[in-house]
């Protein structure tokens, strides 16, 4: 009975969550000065009339609840997000291709960055004030504290004569000379090598850092000392014992990581040139394009909201003390 | 010692798969090769009834027909489409001979009735879906083709600016696009007019759009049906990079073979690498610090003060800016007009020299004192104001912002950034109800679309309030004499009267222009025969660069 209630209390604040997250989305760019139309006022085809007739067809001279009510419609009955004011094409098809983009090479820099950080921390801890644990802890604050854009334009500067830096594949190459599917795929595993490990660099560090603590904290308690006592090899008294215990914080870093997979990558994105959906916020933000903004982040909330259920789930199945 | 040798097998295969993969390949297996062109601007959509974007109308010049297009100096019209034309002696009927035989690369025939459809769609839906396109149509009453190779363009007025005003706009295909023209038209704006199926785009230009993906890549394949010189190449991709250096970095490895719109903290940089070719040319782009000129205005009005204004240029120390915030890759500005506009500038408009003094004597001759802080005073307040400061402007014209700000407040005056977003510091400018009654000061820029002056001489007509106005000028002479010169068609006196518009402005000083950008390029040495412009090597205003462009 416990553990429906909980998962029902979950969902229920998972769902009051987007909500909120999709009516604020909705406000947000609205309160900026300025619209969609008024964007347009410096490009020399927008004359007046014209910019008349995209706020009618934007719908942006309708009150604004009734704005609101349309979007909430068409989005909870129908799965439309809209149509792009930049391109006139419906918002969920755009996204979908971004999505696709963004969802690989952050997965592939996040999956590294969680190896990365999980062995560094882990080795750390076993190590503990020794050359491993400074080097380890060093690196993952140094790595931490540098902005994502900064360590993305070092390697565009260390690896631009030997690795792609910018895009997701060489389109015009594979279509003039043609290509095999297995080209084409690694011409797009070369690319994003250099987005991927950038995004592993910005994200290692906070694994470490965490891994380490909950390790040490771990290696501390009295059933380590108990199988020390029994003369257990340190390896299995590491491995079984301690890293086992210390998952559970660990288990909710990685679910909460996964949450920002999708949003974490804009400015690794822009400075590679990589088509996600980082890049789609960023050139919809630039010509407010309310729709695909807010189609965007309905996606960055969803994504957020579910990893964080998720998480939830995870912390009850590894500590059923939680709902005692 | 394993794990020493892992990882040394590891960078091995990593280097080798790398050189694998960034080779140039932009030979390609046809004769005539193909090339990539790099741009940090998109392609916003291929759907002409909807774009905004320089780039989309630059690939629309590359796969549509259009009735002429500009020499190379930018400075006449060549046949395109129209392989001749002639007017009426009063000025009023343009009749257009097209090209005989030419095909769309689907093989349907390519005939004057493909302009004249395209054209009276415009007409027909120009208060709504064809907006952005029916000012290349103004003052047309009847477009008629009379026979297959024959168009005929009357007009209400004997206009002046016929040709540049055609030029723009591009041919569409009546079989593919008549299906949309119907109704509202509202399809007309709906229809995506991007390749599907593996097929291209009906295209008629000396290419056709073979591939596009939206802020990636459009793919450009030699369309052999067409009517005009051939391309030498076999195609192009015109690559979208989100960051400069991303774009540099790529052209400096060999990822790409050519740069657009490049930014002059590269230059240097590019300039050393010997394995490139840099173009630095006048570009048609101003910075402008703009001064309210509306009547509306409610306070700081000395601002309107000519004698305020002109010291306020006195203190502008534009060289400063040129030499430190472009780094050299700009001029000194003057007019809204600058010298790549041709002969449409007006070389005699000399803007005043950087002379601090002279500024700080107007200024005190008016009688505006200093105060305690050395502040000036003015009807009572400190002149102090706040600059509106578009995100546009960020980099260069942030530090042209620090120099003038230095010059400013050696004469008295105090002057603050308020950075925003364009949108919303163009919100600011309009003031209430577009009566432009609060804003005092703004920086921003202008990129007129092309040599001929039109565009950029409208935006401070009185009928722009609350439109491409940002400086809130209104001067019924000035709106006279735009119209006179729209009907003048005798050239000389055209000009003789755009300068007249040019001295009207500068002496108002609603803009203080304070620099004219470079157009900056650069491509490959494995390159040759790029055609370049104000607007750069790819451009809207002529399809020679990307058909004569070939491998060195």
């Amino acid at each position: 009975m416990r553990r429906t209630d909980y998962v029902i209390k979950r969902i229920f604040f998972a769902v009051m969550t987007v909500f909120v997250a999709i009516t604020i989305n909705f406000l947000l760019f609205r309160a900026l000065p300025g619209s969609a139309v008024t964007n347009f006022a410096r490009a020399p085809h927008a004359s007046p009339e014209l910019r008349a007739t995209l706020t009618h067809e934007f719908g942006l001279d309708q009150p604004l609840w009734k704005q609101y009510a349309l979007y909430l419609n068409q989005l909870v009955f129908h799965g439309n997000m809209g149509i792009s004011f930049a391109d006139n094409q419906p918002v969920t098809s755009e996204l979908a291709g971004k999505l696709k983009n963004t969802i690989g090479m952050v997965f592939v820099g996040t999956f590294l960055a969680i190896v990365i950080g999980v062995v560094t921390g882990f080795l750390a801890a076993w190590r503990r004030g020794g050359a491993v644990d400074h080097a380890s802890t060093s690196s993952a604050i140094v790595f931490y504290a540098l902005p994502t854009q900064f360590i993305g334009m070092m390697l565009i500067l260390l690896f631009a004569s030997v690795l792609p830096t910018a895009g997701m594949r060489n389109q015009v190459n594979a279509f003039f000379s043609g290509g095999s599917t297995w080209s084409n795929l690694k011409d797009i595993g070369l690319h994003m090598i250099l987005p991927a490990v950038t995004l592993a660099l910005t994200l290692f560090g906070e694994y470490t850092l965490v891994v380490r603590s909950a390790m040490l904290e771990t290696l501390g308690e009295d059933y380590v000392l108990t199988a020390r006592a029994k003369g257990l090899p340190q390896r299995r008294i590491v491995v079984s014992h301690a890293l086992r215990n210390a998952m559970l914080p660990i288990a909710t870093l990685v679910a909460l990581s996964l949450g920002f997979i999708v949003a974490g990558a804009i400015l690794v994105e822009i400075v590679f040139s990589w088509p996600g959906i980082g890049q789609a916020v960023y050139e919809a933000v630039a010509t407010r394009d309310y729709p695909m903004l807010q189609g965007a982040f309905l996606i960055l909330t969803l994504s957020v909201v579910f990893f964080n259920f998720i998480a939830d789930l995870l912390y009850f199945k590894l500590d059923p003390r939680i709902t005692e | 010692m394993r794990a020493r040798v892992s990882w040394l097998a590891l960078c091995a295969a990593v280097a080798v798969v790398a050189a694998g993969c960034t080779s140039g390949g932009s030979q390609g297996s046809g004769s005539g090769g193909h090339l990539t062109i790099g741009t940090t601007s998109n392609i916003d959509t291929l759907n002409p009834f909807v774009t905004f974007q320089q780039n989309s109308y630059a690939a629309f010049e590359y796969i549509y027909p259009q009735l002429v297009q500009y020499n190379d100096q930018m400075s006449d019209f060549l046949p395109d489409f129209a392989q001749s034309w002639k007017t009426s002696s009063d000025g009023l009927t343009w009749t257009f001979d097209t090209a005989p035989n030419a095909t769309w690369s689907d093989g349907q025939p390519l005939t004057a009735e493909d302009a004249a459809f395209t054209f009276n769609t415009i007409l027909k839906y120009g208060d709504g879906p064809a907006g952005n396109l029916i000012g290349g149509l103004a003052n047309v009453t009847k477009v008629e083709a009379t026979g297959p190779n024959t168009l005929v363009v009357t007009y209400s007025v004997p206009a002046a600016n016929v040709l540049p005003q055609l030029q723009g706009l591009s041919i569409l295909p009546e079989h593919v696009w008549s299906q949309y023209a119907t109704g509202d038209g509202k399809a007309l704006r709906q229809f995506p007019n991007v390749p599907e199926d593996g097929q291209p785009l009906v295209s008629g230009g000396p290419f056709e759009l073979a591939s596009y993906t939206k802020d990636e890549v459009a793919i450009f394949r030699k369309n052999p049906t067409f009517y005009g010189t051939k391309p030498s190449i076999d195609g192009f991709g015109l690559q979208y990079f989100s960051s400069d250096d991303a774009m540099v970095s790529a052209l400096r490895s060999g990822q790409i073979q050519a740069a657009i719109n490049l930014p002059p903290t590269a230059m240097n940089t590019l300039k050393g690498d010997g394995s490139l070719t840099v173009y630095d040319g006048p570009g048609l782009q101003f910075r402008d610090f703009i001064i309210n000129s509306s009547p509306n205005k409610t306070q700081n009005l000395e601002l309107l003060d000519p004698k305020v204004r002109m010291a306020m240029e006195y203190a502008i120390d534009r060289d400063a800016i040129v030499q430190t915030a472009w780094l050299g890759y700009a001029k000194p500005g003057s007019t809204i007009l600058p010298p790549a506009a041709g002969v449409w500038h007006d070389p005699n408009i000399q803007p005043l020299p950087y002379d601090i003094d002279k500024a700080n004597a107007i200024l005190d001759a008016a009688g505006y004192k200093r105060g305690p802080d050395g502040i000036r005073i003015a009807n009572g307040h400190p002149m102090d104001y706040t600059v509106l400061f578009a995100k546009d402007e960020s980099g260069a014209g942030d530090t042209a912002f620090q120099i003038i700000q230095n010059g400013f407040q050696q004469i008295g005056i105090k002057i603050t950034q308020r950075k925003e977003d364009n949108d919303a510091v163009n919100t600011a400018i309009l003031g209430d109800n577009n009566t432009y009654n609060t804003f005092d000061l703004a920086m921003w820029d202008w990129y007129p679309c092309c040599p001929v002056p039109d565009f950029i001489l409208s935006v401070v007509l009185c009928s722009q309030y609350g439109s491409w106005s940002d400086t809130g000028f209104c001067d019924q002479r000035y709106d006279k004499m735009y119209d006179q010169q729209g009907v003048t068609r005798n050239q000389a006196a055209r000009v003789a009267l755009v300068y007249s518009m040019q001295k009207l402005l500068y002496d108002a000083r609603p803009y203080i222009v304070l620099s004219n950008d470079d157009q900056l390029n650069a491509w490959s040495t494995g390159w040759d025969g790029f055609v370049e412009s104000s607007l750069g090597l790819f451009n809207n205003l002529s399809k020679a660069s990307l058909t004569q462009v070939h491998p060195a």
